[in-house]
């Protein structure tokens, strides 16, 4: 009986591995089958473009549920960065970006500090600093929504929101960052403490990591990343509201666990998180295909996130399910 | 690195400086809100007044009840985050109902009150279930199952609001007694019978006991799944109450119903010192976390202070009371 | 009476019970020994019905039974009582002892307390203690707590009809000398309704108390002797078994230790966990730390690896008195801990062997921050064939790999990270013969190379065979330092003796 279980444990391990792609395969055949039109090149990438800002917020996500935590303050951070993009970038021009990223590293990196130093779990302390996070959002933009002046936003800011070939300059950047991304996680040293933490975290501790640190760094990393994601969201739209960017955790934390990262930690990483995005992005749009109505969608996406959390979860992990 | 022998004197030496600790962590929050209370007024005459209190007291009702609710699963040592969706849907469910039957509760409409209850009833042991039954832990069950609400209220809605207008209804906010409208009471008589629950039946015992030690409840003979989902069952009925109070200060039900309702209320119980870590605390904690976040709310207005400043107030709040009601030795680690 | 035929239990890799039988007469005290790992704590949790057997039977008089849980045990008169730390410590003591069992107070939906409270005060006076009913647990002593388990169980008295098996697991770890003498004298008086099944480390007490003594080893039952022919010695033959062959522990290869000061205690201590305790620890030398679970063994492991800084006392770790107590430093003065679970804080599962094996030692793999993974794979590889370790290549998932190969997976991460300093925990907890061989090998191995280890082992024989000098530790303190290799290795009665 139990070799049985084994048995068919073991292979599920190695169909969940390859369940993202796959669906998200057999999801771009359907509605493709459906709707030829879905197919068309332009059509795709319109699709990949309009999903980037939700992308760079899922990857940063990413870093923080892959040490087994969760940052519930991406959007909050996001918020924040449309009014702070908005409001800075009369006098600093593309400096705005880095007073952007600069904030939203500091938050992540204080829900950080609060989880490993303060021992508040994530879910609790990003929760608090998504509050200040929006109170800083509302006292910026004194309540309003905020509008950029045109000639300098495309004069700093430009570039972001061009077209090159054909090719939407968002995708570029959302390339950019993830090589980075990539590259940081799988080629450094930093990416193999943080996959050390996610899978086992007791065996670092006793292997000499300087686990707080680098879990510190990991949530300042998500922070960074949302910053980022609300940037990019700012110029698309030419201002920032606190509220503007609303809606976009529910579909980020999809995107990372769809994708393969488990709340658990430990396995997938940011490719999966492009996966997962790129589901995300193939239902929303079918659901215009399928004239589902819009209301719809975030039920549907709830209920994917239900299922998507009960595949990917290494239970063996958790000792009492709380 | 299992040591007995470093476990007990961790256990005794919490003992040691058990009780000034017990004692603090019990009357913290009420001294925090006298103190606040006092500095209000002191900032401001007018915040201690009849007419101020009421204020506070209408904006309460409805996150107490939510409050309550949660508390129930916070002392068994989980998590809630369902009530946004819960709300939401128990109050366009109540509006739609209540207008199809008549549309003031003179008529048979009164039966989309106890039908409300039974819907939150219901969402929670839906959310139990997902919980319990596919072993997901609970702040990520509950957070899916508050999108998935939220988004079947904006489903029944289409993100059109409905007015319920029944005067008697909303006798709820317009008739006073004592100054206070009668929410005020329907929520403290709610707060007697969460009380009653938590002190004198098998179930809210049983909370405090999965929260205390869930394994070793188990080995008692206790079925510690039947007291999850009926946890998250009666946190779905508070919720449910909280939902008709808030449809009743308003006059007005929709998806955004439910919108602040888990900021808030996961800040009052942790800030009424309910330790997060299940066990401790109770619903006259809540009770005083709820006045905390109100009077902080409220006292900033008068005092001329922006509310948005309120949500990073509490942010700050929340991490402080957890930190303070956190025993740093029984915690391994933390994610 | 109750009876277990040819009871199997099996677990992933490990057969924790061989074919047990074992039964209980009516009003009868059976004792339970064995070492760790013998099998005790399994057997105990079929007989309470936490875990279910994958052979054999279970009979209560003559009818078979198969629980489910603990609950089906105890509704069959079968009833636990845990060490001390099994009461919920934010309930009243009334609550804990009817937990589950609330229901004959409640009417109406109501818990009548004062009736619970009373019928508590009748439980608690059956165990002589008077207490308030309504106190919160965390306010008791332990040995206060200890009788509340007891009279917990002893509810089975009114609510059972037939006889009843009471379980005590190391009861009297907790209590003082007249306490245990009371603890006894309750229990020969419940007799009259009870049988009692007693797990005990200590040897005099179960002698003292039981009419019969299992002694189990390895999982299996290897003898049943009677109070009248018992005793003590004979008993700890029994438990710790077969006569040592001397090469298994390549004891031929011992070699002399040199005269470098690794690591030196000179008069620590920390808390409850152990006292003045002082020692040196040389190039080359196997250390042996042997006492009793809980007689401080493992914390002075944690405390040279840095984990737990001591309240007085001075380590010095090569020369330097240690100030930074952190697991980071530990790794830095050299030190390489090898854990007892492996599989949690030994090895990452998940991760393969080649990043397991550089995880204590990434910025010697790397430049500004950026791995080398040839270099990675290229140790990967030499360890692997150095030490033999069955893997198909460097980038399998050491999740996936035997226990003995994951333990040469740690032992390589520290080794080849230079480690001079190496703490073994239970090194060969759970591996099967061929595994442990090779774990002595490079304790031989290592040991030559000058690389000192302290050793935790898991049979005493293991300690005799491996070390050079042996230190009996009980209750926290130093009992005996035994130099073995230069004068003569000590026997297990020698430690034994000196450990209980």
């Amino acid at each position: 009986m139990d070799s049985i279980a084994k048995t068919i444990g073991l292979d599920f391990e190695r169909v969940r591995q390859h369940l993202p792609w796959v669906t998200l395969v057999l999801l771009i055949l359907v509605v493709g089958l459906a709707d030829a039109n879905f197919l068309k090149p332009q059509n795709l990438i319109g699709m990949a473009a309009d999903i980037v800002p939700l992308f760079i917020m899922a990857m940063g996500l990413t870093f923080a549920i892959y040490i087994g935590g969760i940052d519930l303050s991406a959007q909050s951070v996001a918020n924040m960065t449309t009014v702070i993009a908005t409001v800075s970038l009369a006098t600093f021009g593309i400096g705005a970006a880095l007073i952007c990223i600069f904030f939203g590293a500091v938050l992540g990196g204080v829900s950080g500090f609060v989880t490993t130093r303060l021992l508040v779990p994530s879910f609790v302390s990003t929760l608090a600093i998504g509050g200040v996070a929006f109170s800083i959002g509302e006292w910026l933009s004194g309540q309003r929504a905020l509008y950029m002046d045109a000639t300098m936003r495309d004069n700093a800011f430009g570039w972001m929101v061009g077209n090159t070939a054909g090719i939407p300059h968002e995708i570029f950047i959302g390339g950019v960052l993830l090589v980075g991304a990539w590259f940081l996680q799988s080629r450094t040293t930093f990416g193999r403490a943080l996959k050390a933490i996610g899978a086992g975290e007791l065996a670092a501790v006793a292997s000499g990591l300087n686990v707080d640190r680098i879990k510190i760094m990991a949530f300042a990393l998500s922070g960074a990343f949302a910053a980022i994601a609300g940037l990019l969201f700012a110029v698309k739209l030419s201002g920032g509201s606190p509220t503007i960017a609303n809606g976009f955790l529910l579909p980020a934390i999809v995107a990372v666990l769809v994708g393969g990262t488990p709340l658990t930690g430990g396995v997938g990483g940011v490719i999966n998180t492009l996966i997962g995005t790129l589901i995300v992005a193939v239902i929303r749009s079918s659901m215009l295909y399928f004239e589902i109505d819009a209301t719809k969608q975030q039920m549907v996406f709830g209920i994917i996130l239900i299922v998507a959390i009960a595949v990917t979860i290494d239970r063996s992990k958790l000792s009492v399910v709380k | 690195m299992a040591d007995v022998q470093t476990e007990r004197q961790t256990a005794s030496g919490g003992m040691a400086f058990g009780l000034t600790r017990e004692t603090v962590v019990k009357w913290a929050p009420l001294l925090v809100l006298c103190v606040l209370i006092a500095f209000f007024a002191i900032m401001e005459p007018r915040f201690f007044s009849v007419r101020n209190f009421a204020r506070i007291g209408i904006s309460s009702a409805p996150a107490l009840m939510v409050a309550v609710g949660v508390t129930f699963i916070i002392i068994m040592g989980s998590i809630d985050l369902s009530m946004e969706g819960t709300v939401s849907v128990s109050a366009v469910l109540f509006a739609f109902a209540f207008l199809a039957l008549g549309g003031t509760v003179a008529s048979w409409a009164w039966i989309a009150l106890p039908m409300a209850l039974i819907v939150g009833a219901l969402i929670g042991f839906l959310n139990g279930l997902v919980h319990v039954k596919l072993r997901i832990p609970s702040f990520m069950a509950s957070l899916a199952m508050g999108f998935v609400g939220t988004g079947f209220a904006l489903l029944l809605t289409g993100g059109d609001r409905i007015r319920i207008e029944d005067e008697l209804f909303r006798s709820l906010l317009t008739v006073r007694w004592f100054n206070f409208p009668i929410m005020c009471y329907v929520a403290l008589a709610f707060v007697l019978i969460a009380w009653f629950i938590q002190s004198r039946t098998t179930l809210g015992r049983n909370f405090y006991a999965v929260g205390g030690g869930e394994e070793l409840a188990h080995a008692s003979g206790l079925d510690v799944n039947r007291v999850r989902i009926m946890g998250f069952i009666l946190a779905g009925v508070f919720y449910a109450v909280g939902a008709l109070l808030a449809v009743g200060r308003i006059g007005i039900a929709e998806t955004a119903t439910g919108n602040n309702f888990m900021f808030v209320s996961i800040t009052a119980v942790v800030v009424g010192g309910t330790a997060l870590w299940g066990g401790i605390g109770g619903v006259w904690n809540t009770l005083v976390g709820v006045l905390i976040v109100n009077v902080i709310n409220n006292g900033m207005v008068v005092i001329g202070l922006p509310g948005y400043v309120q949500q990073g107030v509490l942010g700050i709040l929340v991490i402080v009371a957890v930190v303070l009601s956190t025993d740093r030795k029984s915690v391994s680690f933390v994610k | 009476m109750y009876e277990l035929q040819s009871v199997d239990k099996m677990f992933p890799g490990v057969h924790a019970l061989k074919s047990v039988d074992f039964k209980i007469g009516r009003g009868e005290i059976v004792g339970l020994v064995g070492e760790n790992g013998a099998g005790k704590s399994t057997l105990m949790k079929v007989i309470y019905g936490a875990y279910q057997p994958d052979g054999g039977t279970i009979t209560i008089d003559g009818t078979a039974v198969r629980f489910q849980n603990p609950r089906q045990a105890m509704d069959h008169g079968i009833g636990m009582v845990f060490q001390e730390q099994s009461l919920i410590t934010n309930l009243t003591v009334m609550e804990n002892i009817f937990l589950g069992f609330e229901a004959q107070f409640v009417s109406m939906g109501v818990i009548n307390w004062s009736k619970m409270a009373e019928a508590a005060g009748k439980q608690l006076a059956k165990v002589k203690l008077d207490i308030d009913p309504g106190m919160v647990t965390s306010k008791l002593s332990f040995a206060q707590r200890q009788l509340v388990e007891l009279a917990k169980v002893l509810t089975l008295e009114e609510r059972i009809d037939g006889d009843l098996v009471i379980l005590l697991d190391e009861p009297t770890s907790v209590l003082a000398k007249d306490e245990v003498e009371l603890l006894f004298k309750l229990v020969r008086d419940l007799t009259s309704r009870a049988s009692f099944i007693f797990v005990s480390h200590r040897m005099d007490e179960v002698l003292e108390l039981s009419d019969r003594v299992y002694v189990l080893k390895d999982g299996a039952v290897v003898d049943v002797v009677s109070k009248t022919e018992a005793n003590v010695d004979a008993i700890q033959h029994k438990m710790v078994g077969r006569d040592v062959d001397k090469e298994y522990y390549r004891e031929q290869r011992q070699t002399d230790f040199r005269d470098g000061v690794l690591v030196s205690f000179d008069d620590v201590s920390l808390g409850t966990s152990y006292r003045n305790i002082s020692f040196e620890l040389h190039a080359g030398e196997v250390l042996c730390l042997v006492g009793t679970e809980g007689s401080g063994r493992e914390a002075i492991l944690r405390t040279v690896f840095g984990l737990d800084r001591p309240d007085s006392g001075t380590v010095t770790i090569k020369g330097q008195p240690v100030t930074r107590f952190h697991a980071r430093a530990g790794v830095e003065r050299g030190i390489g801990y090898v854990p007892r679970e492996r599989k949690i804080e030994g090895i990452v599962g998940g991760m393969n062997v080649y990043e397991n094996m550089t995880l204590s030692q990434m910025q010697n793999y790397s430049s500004n921050g950026v791995l080398r993974i040839g270099d990675e794979k290229t140790l990967a590889r030499s360890w692997i064939e150095r030490l033999g370790i069955k893997t198909p290549n460097e980038y399998k998932d050491c999740g996936g790999l035997s226990g003995g190969n994951q333990q040469k997976v740690v032992l390589a991460k520290w080794r080849s990270g230079g480690s001079d300093v190496i703490l073994l925990d239970h090194p060969t907890r759970g591996l099967d013969i061929g595994a442990k061989e090779d774990v002595y090998d490079m304790v031989r191995e290592m040991s030559a190379d000058g690389v000192g280890i302290i050793l935790v082992a898991d049979t005493l024989e293991e300690a005799i065979g491996l070390s050079h000098t042996i230190l009996v530790l009980k209750d926290g303190e130093m009992q005996r330092l035994f130099n073995g290799f230069r004068e003569g290795k000590p026997t297990l009665y020698d430690l034994v003796h000196h450990m209980i």
